[in-house]
């Protein structure tokens, strides 16, 4: 179980998460939805250990152990994921290398024997081929020339790969046509399990006729304002965020 | 008027003309008048301008004058016994691995007993540089220092009064040599020496040749080396050469590149730094004639307080061609990298299509980069462009693959690999891309050590 109580977090001093509560418990997919500028990214980003930003008050669990205490690596270890908005390139990084460094390293850490060779190659092409990641792509440095869709789907890639048990994707669905949500929706899905909770954090309900959350969370102003079902989320997609603080377009 | 009086103030500068009145007479060539005069030239050229200083502004940031404390005696011929299985107990098991020729100098002597000179074919001709001198080919006098030579360099005129050996190789006109022709470079004494090295080669039109200079020390002590290198590439011909210098932490090491390239010509060059106290590595291209192209590049890591400049010069004189340059530093602790890149433009050299690059990781608060690109173009329709950056390992990077579970000292030597790799990547020879990937990753465990 996900819990987060009383979380205040700030970047540069400027005072970004005011006092979140969110709890979910494992097997749950939540949807946070809020308008830009609430706080969602600083979420995941304090979540996954970024160092700019500092907690100043609350706290965070995953299954009863304090992640704050935590660096990223050791994090990732204890399964918390975050798939990135805006997954960084690295050139000079090549793609398979980075993907066997971080299995290992993930594996080693939670006391499994580090995978060989041919069994990590195999087990990277069939997850590839569902996500429709080309082998040309993986032979690419680190997101370097990766369209918009490709880097999502690389991240759900990575999940897949780390199996972590908490999954935070940060506006996966952004810059994504209808085809490529639908093949990143299905990888996210496949990895919905009862060991399983996942945020989903999205500023548009889009994504969430294909992943169902089972409950939605309204962020404005660092706060969970607003908690619901399903629907929430369409009535969010009707009355835009004008009521939580967002100029109408 | 005494320019001597005047040039050579300290005692290092002094040093190199009482230790060439020493070794004069015992030098190779010294029977041969066409060498003897070589020699006393290039060491009234040296005594008439001394050695650079910062006040010369291609040793901006070398200050030579100031840093070479004393000048070494020639290293004598036999010191140590060396066989093949020592060899490749120096290369290590990457390099010594690469199918190719080797040409062994130990202390800048040729050893031809571990030496395989067997690669220039019928109509070429493949002498060690001590051969050459005591009865030079006509071809070598015709040629001899006159491949796209630098003016008033008083480390390449010390190179011709002391050279010891070398190769002097000419591949005739269409011949492709298979295996790359690999000339080690063994320092041994155990006290300190001055070695000096001298290779000229000359490439027919149209022939194919990969040259590898690398640079080993088994000894701790001292050493300057002094090493030139003379490439005149034919019309048409293709030339990869690679330079590896793994020097000890106490050698001095300056070594001059001219390379001119004819027509149609490909000239694919990259030096590998991460040994010596203090190294220069200046590099001469003219791109002469119509339709070549090179790419030259480098990487260089250097830590404690190693010093490395590497001063290039690319002339594009004639029109068409094509040049590209990428060279990366690493550096650590209160390590001091230079990099100068000069492209210039000649009026006729239209289309031109020059870039160049050069960027710094410092990992640490007191290591240095300093970088000084330059361009002077006198054609009007060409494409020429160069960048530098300086930077610390990139926050966000370290970020991703930690959230990946990536350790932070694993995660850090990825970036620095894939740094450095960037510019390894572009040597075509897989084998020696590996061994240099491999010699990266050896620093870096030292450096987590």
């Amino acid at each position: 179980m996900l819990e987060i109580k009383n979380l205040h977090a700030e970047v540069d001093g400027e005072k970004i998460l005011k006092g979140l509560n969110i709890t979910i418990p494992k097997g749950e997919v939540h949807a946070i939805m809020g308008p830009n500028g609430s706080g969602k990214s600083t979420l995941a980003n304090v979540l996954a250990g970024k160092e700019d930003y500092e907690v100043t008050k609350g706290s965070i669990t995953w299954n009863g152990a304090d992640i704050l205490e935590m660096s990223p690596e050791e994090r990732a270890i204890a399964g918390v994921f975050l798939a990135f908005q805006y997954p960084v390139e690295i050139p000079g990084v090549a793609t398979m290398t980075f993907l066997r460094t971080a299995l290992n390293a993930v594996r080693v850490g939670r006391g499994e024997p580090e995978l060989t060779t041919p069994d990590f190659m195999r087990l990277v092409r069939a997850k590839a081929e569902e996500l429709q990641i080309s082998p040309d792509m993986l032979k690419r440095p680190l997101n370097v020339g990766f369209s918009g869709g490709e880097k999502k789907r690389h991240e759900v890639l990575q999940m897949e790969l780390l199996e972590p048990s908490l999954c935070v994707l940060d506006e996966t669905d952004s810059g994504l046509d209808i085809d490529a949500v639908r093949i990143v929706s299905e990888g996210v899905n496949s990895l919905r399990s009862p060991e399983r909770a996942m945020l989903l954090i999205t500023h548009y309900q889009r994504l969430l006729d294909y992943i169902v959350p089972d409950q939605v969370h309204v962020l404005s102003d660092g706060k969970i304002v607003r908690s619901g079902d399903k629907s929430l989320a369409l009535e969010l997609e009707e009355s835009g965020y004008a009521e939580y603080g967002e100029q109408a377009a | 008027m005494d320019m001597q009086a005047n040039a050579l103030t300290t005692e290092a500068e002094q040093g190199f003309v009482e230790l060439y009145d020493a070794a004069r007479a015992k030098l190779p060539g010294a029977d041969n008048a066409w060498a003897r005069e070589l020699r006393d030239q290039a060491m009234r050229d040296y005594a008439a301008i001394g050695l650079p200083s910062r006040r010369v502004e291609e040793w901006k940031y070398t200050d030579l004058r100031r840093l070479l404390g004393e000048a070494y005696a020639p290293a004598p011929a036999l010191s140590e016994a060396l066989g093949h299985d020592d060899i490749r107990a120096i290369l290590g098991d990457g390099l010594a691995a690469l199918d190719c020729h080797s040409v062994i100098l130990v202390d800048g002597h040729l050893r031809h007993e571990l030496s395989d000179f067997g690669f220039a074919g019928d109509k070429g001709e493949a002498i060690s540089l001590g051969e050459a001198l005591a009865t030079p080919p006509k071809w070598l006098k015709a040629g001899f220092g006159k491949v796209n030579p630098p003016k008033s360099e008083a480390v390449l005129a010390l190179n011709a009064a002391f050279m010891s050996d070398g190769i002097v190789l000419r591949i005739p006109a269409g011949l492709e040599i298979t295996k790359p022709i690999h000339i080690i470079h063994v320092h041994t004494a155990k006290r300190p020496v001055g070695i000096t090295t001298r290779n000229f080669v000359s490439i027919g039109k149209g022939a194919k040749v990969t040259l590898i200079e690398s640079f080993f020390s088994v000894s701790d002590a001292a050493s300057q080396h002094n090493v030139a290198t003379e490439l005149d590439i034919g019309d048409g011909a293709q030339v990869s050469h690679v330079k590896l210098q793994c020097e000890n932490q106490e050698a001095t090491h300056l070594a001059t590149w001219m390379t001119r390239l004819g027509a149609s010509a490909g000239y694919r060059a990259f030096q590998f730094t991460t040994g010596a106290a203090l190294s220069r590595s200046q590099i001469f291209l003219a791109v002469a004639g119509e339709g070549a192209s090179a790419n030259v590049s480098g990487a260089f890591l250097l830590r404690d307080r190693q010093h490395h400049d590497t001063t290039l010069v690319v002339d594009h004189v004639a029109a068409h061609c094509e040049s590209r340059e990428l060279f990366k530093a690493v550096l650590e602790d209160d390590a001091r990298g230079v990099f100068q890149g000069k492209i210039e433009v000649h009026p006729h050299a239209q289309k031109t299509d020059a870039k160049q690059m050069a960027q710094g990781l410092l990992l640490s608060e007191t290591a240095e980069f300093d970088s000084k690109p330059e361009l002077i173009i006198f054609a009007d329709d060409v494409v020429c462009g160069h960048g530098s950056t300086s930077g610390q390992i990139d926050d966000e990077s370290m970020f991703y693959l930690r959230s990946r579970g990536i350790g932070e000292a694993q995660a850090r030597s990825l970036l620095i690999q894939a740094f450095a790799g960037e510019a390894i990547e572009l040597i075509e020879d897989e084998v020696l891309r590996d061994v240099l990937l491999g010699i990266v990753a050896n620093w870096l465990t030292k450096r987590n050590a």
